[in-house]
């Protein structure tokens, strides 16, 4: 099936290149994981560079060099993730147009949680509605890219326009008052890499103002195989009936949302998904019904 | 894409005092959006993107090595003289001046709308007729709020003055008018900024600008897209134009309110002659370039009786007339005494040639191989020139500049880099394959009318009768040449 091979391509492509880091890693996977990022994103760099933990090193700045050069090279491997970027501001767009009692403010506080290279935190730093965008990785070489890239945009560089931070989401402290709390939380294409989806998805809810959304991505079949394995055991196991194997292969979206109301999370419409899908020469197109079988966005907003 | 090249632009005045080649000596200003060149093009994206608010708080600035106040159209310019070159706008691109808030600015007394388009083939005589009546079928009569009018002749003067003005209106562009470009190369890598994927611009004026996007409005010999290294391919087609503003006997054969445009295929190019207001005229021949320099020695009432000439006599004839040296009118005279022609479906008698609007230009093929480069994107002229036989060049400025106004508006609202060439590339998939297919149609037409005999002539002119009496298709064809 044509739509299933592409989402397949586009995982590949998220997993190797967007966010390789979302976990709480140990030291040791960390290693592993840039290993691979080293080995798909540049062919002539040396592997062993990768290892080498000396910012002098000579063949460490080349391979530096060569990964940023991809990372952003509009051809290169992570061609499918810039074109899929407006469609998230698209997407954000239309859960921030939801009307509510409480609106949120003019300008807007962004934290991009697993920003990788900065393809969405540089964009959204560009907004005209945004006031600040704080973007997170705990790899300190794709950080590396991030900063050398904001270089080239005088506007990301006004003071507290857009913040990288070499930090995981456990690392990052959480404000005391509400009101210092983020409007927007992104997570995009992470939540298949991350090894504990619920409680990681109770950190980052922890940075969310209220009346915020918390916003993501992520591919249902993929989110699927995390689910069964991990929040389907701890969290849904009260909502699905035990003993549904079928049924579980297909866990989707639906199994977030669900996870979501019991967390007390979305009412009152304060719950968006939108289904897309990758078509050669089109690009990305947004398919009603596309999150019960490819990639989708998912949002949710706290209460106010 | 290959490399870019630092350009040292020829016209760069040695009177000046020579400048430090790297821009790094003086920090540059900083702009979004730097455009080469005021033309139509350049005016209209710049306009497009004042007017929308999406992309009105983008630093924009512009360049332009002419004098923009001294070029415009005097307010009270008289109507009784006409500039020499004239575009024929189509609906679509005047739609586009609508939506940008231009047109209402434009000198309306001085454009001249259009109803009636008579095509003919000077070898064979098929003609074919364009009106949207004709053009609709009789089960389906056109609807009295469709349009009727098929293009609008205006002077480029007159464009160019109408965007500047409604430029003016908007404000927030600076403009660098009688200003040239002398360089452009890359920016550097600094500590603090990295702006080696910049283009810096240093101009005669002693200001250095660095361009988040660097548009190339400057014409057919663009340095802009030379800096970026995009090669433009094409031909010269050993052809030239000759244009002139025409005094007729009379307003038209359909009066006023009826104008008609009037183009016939000659072996050696077409001759068209496109209706001004009141009893003028606009002349664009296309002929060789010996022809040329001879129609533009000649005395008035020769020139005027040899345009005449050009819409009635057969290519025999005409081939006669341009070798005698001078006495065309007497000799003209005395030939039309002696055939018949159907004066109906003629243009009017050309009487008077206005001084001073006789000129040639010579006429080409051009188009760049792409229209974006990292931080630049190319318009008008300095992506495509084409054959002026469909009157299509101006009209596909506009179209480009709108779509480049769309691109960059859409790469806003998503936070995008309007300089990225991933944010460009739907300006550059969106318009040139269309502008390619114009080059394509209006080159194979010259070709096509090219020959003298032989079956081609019995095929083509079977196909302007088949499709003159196929109103469907008439409709298409039309619809294309309004850009509808």
């Amino acid at each position: 099936m044509a739509s299933r091979s592409s989402s397949r391509a586009v995982h590949a492509f998220n997993r190797a290149f967007e966010q390789t880091s979302q976990r709480p890693l140990s030291k040791r996977q960390e290693t592993a994981s840039i290993t691979a990022l080293t080995i798909r994103c540049s062919s002539t760099a040396s592997q062993s560079s990768a290892h080498s933990q000396s910012s002098v090193d000579p063949s460490e700045v080349s391979h530096f060099n060569n990964l940023a050069e991809s990372w952003w090279d509009p051809h290169g491997p992570s061609r499918l993730l810039h074109l899929m970027n407006p469609l998230r501001h698209t997407f954000i767009s239309r859960c921030l147009s939801t009307p509510f009692r409480s609106p949120l403010p003019q300008k807007l506080q962004y934290l991009d949680v697993g920003c990788g290279g900065g393809i969405f935190a540089e964009s959204a730093a560009r907004l005209p509605s945004t006031k600040s965008v704080t973007a997170i990785d705990p790899t300190p070489e794709v950080l590396k890219i991030a900063e050398a890239h904001r270089k080239r945009d005088p506007t990301l560089l006004q003071p507290g326009r857009l913040t990288y931070l070499n930090k995981s989401i456990e690392e990052l402290s959480i404000p005391g008052a509400e009101k210092a709390k983020y409007d927007v939380v992104s997570l995009f294409e992470v939540l298949e890499h991350v090894s504990t989806p619920s409680s990681f998805l109770e950190q980052l809810m922890q940075h969310v103002k209220p009346g915020g959304w918390l916003v993501l991505s992520t591919i249902a079949r993929t989110w699927t195989s995390w689910m069964v394995t991990n929040v389907m055991a701890e969290d849904v196991f009260g909502i699905v009936p035990k003993g549904t194997h079928e049924w579980s292969k297909y866990v989707n979206e639906e199994e977030l949302r669900e996870w979501f109301v019991k967390k007390g999370w979305g009412s009152d419409g304060g719950m968006k998904v939108m289904g897309v899908v990758y078509v050669p020469g089109m690009g990305w197109k947004e398919v009603p019904g596309g999150e019960g079988w490819g990639n989708y966005f998912f949002g949710v907003r706290k209460s106010a | 894409m290959s490399p870019r090249l630092p350009l040292r632009v020829q016209w760069a005045r040695s009177s000046l005092p020579r400048r430090f080649a790297s821009s790094s000596a003086t920090s540059p200003e900083i702009y979004d959006v730097v455009c080469v060149g005021g033309g139509p093009a350049g005016l209209s994206l710049l306009t497009g993107l004042r007017a929308s608010a999406v992309t009105s708080n983008l630093k924009i600035a512009l360049i332009e090595g002419q004098d923009l106040q001294k070029n415009r159209l005097p307010q009270d310019a008289q109507l009784d003289r006409f500039s020499n070159r004239c575009s024929s706008l189509t609906p679509a691109s005047v739609k586009n001046l609508q939506e940008i808030g231009a047109w209402s600015h434009a000198n309306i007394a001085r454009i001249q709308p259009y109803q009636e388009m008579q095509v003919w083939d000077g070898v064979s005589d098929a003609r074919i007729s364009f009106d949207w009546d004709s053009a609709r079928s009789m089960l389906f009569p056109r609807k009295p709020t469709q349009p009727t009018t098929i293009a609008y002749m205006i002077e480029n003067v007159n464009t160019t003055t109408t965007l500047l003005d409604r430029l003016t209106e908007l404000g927030g562009v600076d403009i660098l008018s009688s200003t040239k470009v002398d360089t452009i190369e890359l920016g550097q890598n600094t500590e603090e900024l990295d702006l080696s994927s910049w283009p810096i611009l240093t101009l005669s004026n002693g200001r250095t600008l660095a361009a988040r996007l660097l548009v190339g409005a400057d014409g057919a010999n663009s340095p802009v897209r030379t800096f970026a290294g995009i090669p433009s391919r094409g031909f010269d087609y050993n052809r030239h134009g000759v244009v002139a503003t025409l005094r007729l006997e009379g307003p038209g054969r359909g009066g006023l309110d009826h104008k008609i445009a009037y183009q016939r295929f000659l072996p050696t190019g077409p001759i068209a002659m496109l209706p001004l207001p009141g009893n003028l005229s606009s002349l664009v021949w296309s002929t060789t370039p010996d022809r040329a320099t001879k129609l533009k020695s000649l005395s008035p009432p020769d020139f005027s009786a040899m345009i005449n000439a050009g819409f009635r006599l057969s290519p025999t004839d005409l081939d006669y007339l341009h070798t005698l040296p001078s006495g065309q009118a007497d000799e003209i005279a005395w030939r039309e005494k002696h055939m018949q022609v159907n004066e109906s479906s003629l243009p009017m008698k050309v009487i008077d040639i206005q001084p001073g609007t006789v000129a040639s230009f010579p006429l080409k093929m051009r188009h760049a191989d792409t229209y974006t480069g990292d931080r630049v994107a190319l318009v008008g002229d300095a992506a495509h020139t084409i054959h002026p036989l469909a009157g299509q060049g101006l009209n596909q400025g506009q179209g480009d500049a709108a779509a480049l106004a769309r691109t960059i508006k859409s790469a806003v609202e998503t936070g995008q880099d309007i300089g990225s060439l991933l944010a460009l590339e739907q300006y550059n998939s969106e318009r040139y394959a269309e502008n390619n297919a114009m080059l394509g149609v209006c080159d194979k037409l010259h070709r096509l009318y090219s020959i003298e005999s032989g079956p081609i002539v019995g095929l083509r002119s079977f196909g302007l009768r088949a499709v003159d009496s196929l109103s469907p298709l008439k409709s298409f064809f039309m619809g294309r040449a309004a850009g509808v």
